[in-house]
């Protein structure tokens, strides 16, 4: 039945305002099949995640903005940092591996805190397991900045968990 | 008005490339391969985002800086994520990490 409804409101919206010539619906057919496609895979891969689209409402968008200043002003920062490391005259490093916790409830929220450090020059994220991530950083400072946990804390927030 | 808004993009453009050629400098000075993707997130990074804010003042509000908007968008999932898989196989296939402190979380535990 809402099959039968959804087809008739297509067919009524495709004879008023759809395409018109064939080149018109090649484009609308290869669209309409990009979006189920995209679709479904979108669907899939939720799923194999056990799910993540918390970070989908409202809510979260609401959080976004403050989430975004913080991270631009970290990854600033950090590639100061790690300019002043490449352009020093004398190489200096003292790089480190660190297991850091990530308390995200999310698997999408753990995966956003991962990316989080790879995209703050200075440090990388090599493994994610049981909760924790495994953290190479060049030196001393750019450790401080994960081991801190203010980076945790900012996607924390942006998943809506408490501060 | 404009003559601001180039010089704007002016700067962020020279800043961008500035930091691309830092990135590159870096990928050639640091030794081995991790300290080499660190490097490299410098020119992901503040290269690519300075740059793509200068030429956003030169879209205005338009359809332009919408799209500059969503290749920052893209970056911001991509790019860490082909670092992590080149580093994550690195390491996976047993290229040693040079560290300072092999000790005290331990290389093994990965």
């Amino acid at each position: 039945m809402r099959l039968g409804v959804l087809a008739l409101l297509a067919a009524v919206w495709l004879s008023l305002s759809g395409p018109y010539t064939v080149h018109e619906w090649l484009i609308f057919a290869f669209g309409a099949v990009s979006v189920a496609f995209v679709w479904r895979l979108y669907v899939a891969l939720d799923r194999a995640a056990g799910g993540g689209s918390e970070f989908f409402r409202p809510s979260s968008w609401l959080r976004l903005p403050r989430f975004l200043v913080a991270f631009a002003l970290k990854v600033a920062a950090a590639n100061l940092h790690t300019t002043k490391l490449i352009l020093s005259p004398k190489i200096e490093l003292h790089p480190r591996l660190r297991r850091v916790p990530a308390s995200q409830k999310t698997s999408f929220g753990q995966v956003l805190y991962a990316n989080f450090i790879t995209l703050t020059p200075g440090t990388i994220t090599l493994d994610l397991r049981d909760d924790e991530l495994l953290v190479y950083a060049l030196d001393a400072e750019s450790e401080a900045d994960v081991m801190d946990g203010s980076m945790d804390r900012d996607v924390l927030r942006l998943e809506g968990g408490s501060d | 008005m404009n003559g601001a808004l180039d010089i704007v993009t002016a700067v962020l453009l020279i800043a961008g490339g500035l930091f691309c050629v830092v990135g590159g400098i870096g990928l050639h000075r640091f030794s081995e391969f991790y300290q080499r993707t660190h490097a490299a997130s410098v020119t992901d990074t503040a290269g690519a985002g300075l740059m793509l804010l200068g030429l956003m003042f030169q879209g205005g509000l338009s359809m332009v800086t919408l799209k500059l908007v969503l290749v920052l968008a893209f970056l911001f999932f991509s790019s860490p994520a082909i670092a992590h898989a080149l580093v994550k196989a690195a390491h996976g296939h047993g290229l040693a990490l040079e560290l300072d402190d092999p000790g005290r979380d331990g290389d093994a535990a990965g």
